[in-house]
């Protein structure tokens, strides 16, 4: 596989405190890469760092063999790496499917082409229904979902996914966890920070793990669910993987 | 689970009441009550606020694309609207440029201003920009009480007022009513296309959330920026077209903080970000606001003031989206009770 994304000895501090140190990690194309860690472990602070909301303290982030660390977040956006944010930023005063028009937009030059996209994608992510409902009916899980299909509108090449998961309901996880396995298959490599780990050990091909900044595992989740660092830091017990 | 959405009601081919990007049958049947406004024989005064309506609703239309689609609350339009019309009356007195040309460099002068101050308060948010727009429109208004040579200072500037269509000098009312409504119309039907096209949803997202704006490939300054001046462009031509009309300007009436207000309440009362609220917020308020003074005016000095408070807090307070949300509202219950 071809790495897709690069991140050479990235490393963000705010103050004397490094959110993220030294961590080097390549990302293939095709790849559903799950990032995990306990709270303030640097998963969010990196996010921001390939996202362009933050510039890194130090080292450099390549997309496709391109620098992007320095880029302003929409011109990753245009670079093909969509994000979601934890806590959900729709906007507020539109409707469900002109929140999603609204990354469509990127690729559709016209309103109503954009339109088609953005049904879609709604339909993918099981908010058809409420296309024309306003943002402010919806419940969290139904705003997380909101969020993917904001990013997957953007027909990224790349996303970044931020706790998706959190607040679904158990039927909800198994679609979403199925979305995001069929992913790869339609161009999308996906990197996915999750706090729901049946979800993601289930889905992801890989798993790295970050602790206070920095990367202690990398392998394929059969092998971090028995990893001993990773079940000090995070896990807290051997997991067992049906 | 389904959220059921009434369809919009039609007639024919068209829709009822307004909505983003088409164009509906309440909006046609408004534009026809215009143009008979102008056709019929009013009494001067009568003249008198039905063009001020048209430049009222034209300027506020204006304010709307930065303050109501891109959220660039702003309360310092006075200063593109001062710069409109001093640029243009300068280059008639110094220079013998007719208006007809002058209000297009007046635009775009206003339209520099605009994306300087922009540009200038993009760091800014909230309640600090606003404020940062009312100082903008400050140093302007002082700039022009003292630049003398160039403005006539305190005293003004007058504009010839021999009637001359080449020098967009009119004795009747009706042809000044008649260019109001072209402006009128204009700024609407570049409302419309903006609030249709690709850039109105993005002014819309920055607006909204800049954040995930910038996630969905949206370039927020430019946004802003280009917003700005777009809105002080048309303003700064409004400027020109008002003071064609007046035939009279001073710093301490184009460009004071009064006349800001102004142009950001008639969209808050009409509807932020809809086309048809600032027209309508005009239609209420300048009639009103216009009569109240010439008939109360002398009779009673300040309670035209004190009637005009009163409607501007019962409207606000009664319709809190503006009387565009009450319309909507309205129709929606039409929607439901319609078989």
């Amino acid at each position: 596989m071809t790495a897709l994304l690069e991140l050479r000895h990235v490393g963000r501090a705010f103050g004397s405190l490094w959110a993220v140190r030294d961590v080097s990690l390549s990302v293939g194309k095709g790849e559903v890469l799950g990032l995990i860690g306990p709270n303030g472990a640097g998963k969010s602070t990196l996010y921001n760092l390939i996202a362009g909301a933050l510039p890194p303290s130090e080292g450099e982030i390549l997309f496709e063999g391109r620098r992007i660390s320095g880029l302003a977040p929409y011109q990753v956006a245009r670079a093909g790496i969509a994000r979601t944010f934890q806590i959900p930023k729709p906007y507020r005063h539109l409707t469900v499917v002109d929140n999603v028009v609204l990354s469509a937009l990127l690729h559709d030059k016209s309103v109503a082409a954009a339109r088609r996209s953005a049904e879609a994608v709604l339909a993918d992510v099981g908010l058809a229904d409420y296309a024309e409902a306003s943002v402010n009916v919806l419940t969290a899980g139904l705003l997380k979902r909101l969020e993917v299909a904001r990013a997957l509108a953007l027909a990224p090449r790349l996303v970044l996914f931020d706790e998706i998961m959190a607040g679904l309901t158990p039927t909800e996880v198994k679609m979403m966890t199925g979305l995001v396995a069929s992913l790869p298959a339609r161009g999308t490599t996906v990197i996915w920070v999750e706090h729901v780990l049946y979800a993601i050990m289930s889905a992801a091909h890989r798993i790295v793990v970050l602790h206070r900044g920095e990367l202690i595992a990398d392998g394929p989740p059969k092998k971090i669910a028995k990893d001993p660092g990773v079940i000090k830091a995070y896990l807290g017990e051997e997991m067992s993987l049906a | 689970m389904s959220m059921s959405v009434a369809a919009p009601r039609t007639v024919g081919r068209w829709r009822l009441m307004p909505a983003r990007g088409t164009l509906s049958l309440f909006e046609l049947v408004l534009l026809a009550a215009f143009v008979a406004l102008v056709a019929v024989r009013l009494p001067q005064n009568l003249q008198d606020v039905v063009v001020l309506t048209f430049l009222w609703a034209g300027l506020a239309l204006a304010w709307n694309l930065a303050g109501g689609y891109a959220g660039l609350i702003s309360f310092g339009h006075a200063a593109f609207f001062g710069i409109g019309a001093y640029t243009s009356t300068i280059l008639t007195a110094h220079l013998g440029v007719t208006p007809w040309i002058g209000l297009w460099i007046a635009g775009l002068l206003a339209a520099a201003a605009g994306a300087v101050v922009a540009m200038i308060c993009a760091r800014l948010r909230g309640p600090f920009f606003i404020l940062s727009t009312l100082a903008a429109a400050e140093v302007v208004r002082i700039g022009a009480l003292n630049w003398v040579t160039l403005t006539g200072g305190p005293e003004g500037l007058s504009i010839l007022p021999t009637p001359s269509a080449a020098n967009m000098v009119f004795a009747s009312k009706t042809a000044y009513a008649v260019l109001m409504l072209v402006y009128l119309v204009v700024v609407y039907g570049v409302t419309k296309v903006v609030e249709g096209s690709r850039y109105g949803y993005y002014l819309l997202a920055v607006r909204d959330d800049e954040d995930a704006a910038s996630a969905a490939g949206v370039n927020p300054l430019f946004m802003r920026t280009s917003a700005m001046a777009l809105s002080a462009m048309l303003t700064g031509i409004g400027g020109t077209l008002f003071a064609q009309y007046f035939l009279y300007l001073d710093p301490t009436h184009v460009i004071s903080p009064e006349l800001s207000f102004q142009l950001a309440l008639l969209p808050a009362l009409g509807g932020l970000g809809t086309a048809i609220g600032p027209v309508l917020g005009s239609v209420v308020i300048t009639p009103l606001s216009e009569l109240l003074r010439s008939y109360l005016g002398h009779a009673a000095a300040g309670l035209h003031l004190a009637i005009y408070g009163g409607v501007l807090i019962a409207v606000m307070l009664h319709f809190p989206g503006g009387i565009a949300a009450a319309l909507d509202r309205l129709a929606t219950r039409w929607r439901k009770r319609a078989p």
